[in-house]
C-alpha cells in the first residue's frame, strides 16, 4: 500500500516530466481538461489541471472533472512514477477511468509519451 | 474450386461473394462481417478452420510494422490463434509489398504522385510500406496517426519521429481492446463529427489522402477540393460517398471485382493459397513475382465524370 504522500510525490514526478516536454505541451494546447485522481484504499485525492498545454497539480477534488482515475494506492503510485503502464491495470479492471472514450485514449497516449520506452 | 473467406469485425452490410479466376484456377471469395462482435468472429473462424483454402482477417490488424519492428495487436492475435489448420492472414504481408509497388506505379506511370506532393496518411503504422514509399519518393507526407487515433492535433512529419513515437506507444496500445483504437462494427458506417470539424484542415490541405478506408471515411469533411484518395476496400456506396464529398480520383491498391475492391487481407489469402507455402516462409519476392504474373494493377477511378 502506498501512502497519500507517495501518491502526491508520484503525481509531482508525472507532472514535472510532462511539463519538461515541449512536444507534449504543443500536442495538448487544445486540450483543457480536469483530471481527478482517487485512491480506493487510503484517503488520497488529487486534481491535475491541463490548461493551454501545461499541467498543474493540486490536492483535493473539484466538481465535475472531465476524467476520474480510480485505483488502489500502490497502482496509482506505480503508474504515475512510470514503474508500470496503465494498460494492464486498465485491462484487468484494477484501474478505472471515467470519462469519454476519446479522453481516456488521449490520457493513455500522454502517459505513454512520458514513460514509454 | 478454391474457397477463400474473409472474416471481418466490420459491418455485415459489406458482405458479398464473388467468383474469380487466378492463373486458370477458379476461386470463390466471400466476406463475412460480424458487426464488431469479437466472439462471433472467433466462432466463425473456428467453424471455417480446415474447411476452406485460406482465411483473411478483416476489420482488424494483427501486425503493425514500423521500419524493422513488428508490433502484434493482442485482439488480432487472439483471432488468428483460433485457426489451427487453414492458412490465415491479416493483409500486412501484402500491404508491405503491394502498396509500395502501387506508389511506384502512380509516380512512374501516371504522374499523380511527384516530389513535393502533399500527402496525408490518416494512419501509417498499419500501412508503413505505403508511408515509407511516399516519403522515399519525396512527397511532403503528414502522418496523422496521433491526430486521428488519439485526437492529438500533432502532425508527424518524418519517418524518424514516427518510429520514435511508435516505439513509445505501440507496445502498450497494441494490448488495448481494438475497438478503442479503430472503428469497428457500426462505427464504420458513421462519421466522427467532432473530429471531422476539428481536423478538416488536414484533409483540405492535402493533395493525396492515403490509408485505411474506414479511417479516411470516418474523418472526411465536406467540400473536399478534388483530392486523390489512395486506399482499398471500397464499395459502390463508398465511391458515391467520395464523389459527394468532392474527391477527384480514387486509387485502390487491390483490383476491382464486381464493383468493389477487396481488402488486402482477402487478396493476401488468395495469394497464399496459390503460393502454397506456410505464411512465415513467404517472402516479399514471392508476392511480387505472383503479383507480376497476375498482372495486378491499381484501379484508378475518375470521380469527376
Amino acid at each position: 500500500m502506498a501512502t497519500h504522500e507517495e501518491i502526491t510525490e508520484s503525481l509531482k514526478v508525472f507532472t514535472d516530466n510532462y511539463n519538461k516536454s515541449e512536444r507534449l505541451k504543443i500536442m495538448n494546447r487544445d486540450w483543457d481538461r480536469v483530471v481527478e485522481v482517487k485512491a480506493t484504499d487510503v484517503e488520497s485525492e488529487h486534481t491535475m489541471i491541463l490548461k493551454d498545454g501545461v499541467v498543474s497539480l493540486k490536492k483535493g477534488v473539484v466538481e465535475n472533472p472531465d476524467l476520474t482515475v480510480i485505483s488502489d494506492s500502490e497502482t496509482l503510485a506505480d503508474i504515475f512514477y512510470g514503474d508500470i503502464t496503465p494498460t494492464e491495470p486498465y485491462n484487468n479492471g484494477t484501474l478505472r477511468i471515467m470519462g469519454s472514450e476519446d479522453d481516456i485514449i488521449r490520457l493513455d497516449f500522454i502517459s505513454l509519451l512520458i514513460w514509454g520506452e | 474450386m478454391k474457397r477463400v473467406v474473409s472474416v471481418s469485425l466490420g459491418s455485415s452490410k459489406r458482405d458479398h461473394k464473388v467468383y474469380a479466376d487466378f492463373l486458370g484456377e477458379k476461386f470463390e471469395i466471400s466476406r463475412m462481417g460480424t458487426d464488431g462482435n469479437f466472439d462471433r468472429a472467433l466462432e466463425l473462424l473456428q467453424d471455417l478452420d480446415g474447411k476452406v483454402d485460406a482465411i483473411g482477417l478483416g476489420g482488424i490488424d494483427v501486425y503493425l510494422f514500423v521500419k524493422n519492428k513488428r508490433y502484434a495487436i493482442k485482439d488480432g492475435l487472439r483471432l488468428m490463434e483460433a485457426v489451427q489448420v487453414t492458412p490465415i492472414v491479416d493483409g500486412s504481408g501484402l500491404k508491405n509489398t503491394l502498396e509500395r509497388e502501387v506508389v511506384r506505379v502512380l509516380a512512374d506511370e501516371t504522374g499523380h504522385l511527384k516530389k513535393g506532393t502533399k500527402v496525408l496518411m490518416v494512419s501509417s503504422v498499419d500501412r508503413f510500406g505505403m508511408a515509407e514509399a511516399l516519403t522515399e519518393m519525396g512527397c511532403d507526407v503528414t502522418f496523422g496517426d496521433l491526430i486521428f487515433t488519439a485526437g492529438i492535433p500533432y502532425p508527424i512529419k518524418t519517418v524518424e519521429e514516427l518510429e520514435e513515437l511508435a516505439g513509445r506507444i505501440l507496445p502498450e496500445i497494441s494490448q488495448m481492446p481494438f475497438h478503442m483504437i479503430y472503428p469497428t462494427g457500426k462505427k464504420q458506417e458513421t462519421q466522427d463529427e467532432d473530429k471531422v470539424k476539428k481536423f478538416a484542415r488536414y484533409y483540405h490541405d492535402a493533395e493525396v489522402i492515403g490509408g485505411d478506408f474506414h479511417l479516411i471515411r470516418r474523418f472526411m469533411p465536406d467540400q473536399m477540393n478534388r483530392q486523390i484518395i489512395l486506399t482499398n476496400t471500397t464499395t459502390l456506396d463508398d465511391i458515391e460517398f467520395l464523389r459527394k464529398k468532392g474527391v477527384a480520383l480514387l486509387v485502390t491498391t487491390t483490383p476491382e471485382y464486381e464493383g468493389r475492391s477487396f481488402g488486402t487481407n482477402v487478396m493476401e489469402a488468395v495469394l497464399v493459397s496459390i503460393i502454397g507455402k506456410p505464411w512465415n516462409d513467404i517472402t516479399s519476392k514471392d508476392y511480387l513475382d505472383l503479383l507480376l504474373q497476375l498482372n495486378f494493377r491499381p484501379r484508378i477511378l475518375d470521380l469527376k465524370a
